[in-house]
């Protein structure tokens, strides 16, 4: 009898483990992107432009690929600034890959949001600014962000 | 009396060697910088001569860059406050917008104003930039908003202009330029080309060599 038992829960077990297995194992292969850390740069009064920074991290066994950022306060893309030759040039970014394991570092002089065209009546450090981050995978993930001074 | 004279004559000559030393480490480098003249960001010409006295730091940019110049003109808040107040006073932080049609004086005051009343703003006719550029050899290059491609990262809120500024706004472009920063002496030679990169308290010392030459 209890023989009869160990080898029914044995198998339960198995078939469990079976079940759960190739689950675990397919969610381990899937991208998981977080967006940590983001912050939009508090721009003079004047200006119509200002620039997000953070970190988009891919804790996930595949990649994923940023596609569109979308907000409701301001026109945002996505540039790099690289300096060539004492030249600063902003390049423009379609998309971009984070791979498998990996963050992308959004910061001054390397990658960033462009935020252009701000709505400035919504831009204070007391509101939070939601942005919408379009991935191939994962689709979209919105994270509200907060508005503050660089401490350059 | 001897006593005196020889630990004068010993102060005399360490100034002397001091001076020595920062012009072998910052030498006046020839053909780059001069004369010139320009708009302020209260609307009076100004010739770059007024600044002769001082110690000037001179760097190129315009108010619709998001990322380099907020980031230039807070690394260059910060190395202003890590001067003595005398220093700061004897100390010219001095932007040069490259984009003068955009930028205009009060436009150019109101965003320089943000990292320090101090700062001067520079602005001018499109030749007097052009000159400016061209004797520091510095560069920039336009770069339309209406020639990047969106694609799938694009506006979502569409705008309607309402009037001429919101078109004149949004016809702003932004540029690549040159981020090097000209630390200049009193006599407005150019002694040292910096960037962001250099630590604040080395770019503080090449300034106190320079205001104590």
């Amino acid at each position: 009898m209890n023989k009869s038992w160990l080898m029914r829960s044995i198998i339960l077990l198995g078939l469990i483990a079976l079940t759960v297995m190739p689950t675990l194992q397919a969610n381990k292969e899937k991208p998981q992107i977080k967006i940590n850390d983001f912050w939009i740069v508090l721009a003079p009064a004047v200006a119509n432009n200002t620039a997000g920074y953070g970190i988009i991290k891919n804790d996930g066994g595949q990649a994923d690929t940023l596609i569109a950022i979308e907000c409701d306060n301001a026109h945002v893309m996505l540039h790099k600034t690289e300096i060539n030759s004492g030249r600063a040039q902003m390049i423009h970014l379609h998309n971009m890959v984070i791979d498998a394991h990996s963050e992308v570092v959004l910061e001054p002089m390397s990658f960033h949001l462009m935020l252009m065209d701000l709505n400035k009546e919504t831009f204070s450090s007391e509101t939070d600014i939601s942005l919408r981050f379009k991935f191939e995978k994962s689709g979209v993930i919105e994270v509200k962000v907060p508005v503050r001074e660089p401490q350059y | 009396m001897l006593k005196p004279m020889l630990i004068s004559m010993l102060i005399c000559l360490s100034v002397v060697n001091a001076n020595h030393v920062l012009a072998q480490a910052l030498p006046i480098l020839s053909g780059v910088g001069g004369a010139f003249s320009a708009i302020d960001a209260d609307g009076n010409a100004i010739e770059s001569t007024e600044f002769s006295g001082n110690v000037v730091v001179l760097a190129f940019g315009y108010t619709n860059c998001a990322d380099i110049c907020p980031f230039t003109l807070g690394y260059l808040k910060r190395l202003y406050a890590g001067l003595s107040n005398e220093e700061q006073q004897r100390t010219r932080i001095v932007f040069v917008t490259i984009d003068p049609e955009y930028d205009t004086p009060g436009h150019l005051k109101g965003f320089i104003g943000h990292f320090n009343k101090d700062f001067i703003g520079l602005s001018g006719t499109q030749e007097q930039i052009d000159y400016i550029v061209s004797l520091y050899q510095a560069e920039y290059k336009p770069l339309s908003v209406l020639d990047i491609p969106t694609q799938n990262i694009r506006r979502v809120n569409p705008k309607l202009f309402t009037n001429n500024q919101e078109l004149k706004d949004d016809k702003a472009s932004l540029y690549s330029h040159t981020v090097t920063l000209y630390l200049l002496d009193k006599q407005g030679y150019t002694r040292s080309l910096e960037y962001t990169g250099t630590p604040v308290d080395e770019f503080i010392d090449k300034i106190r060599g320079l205001l104590n030459e």
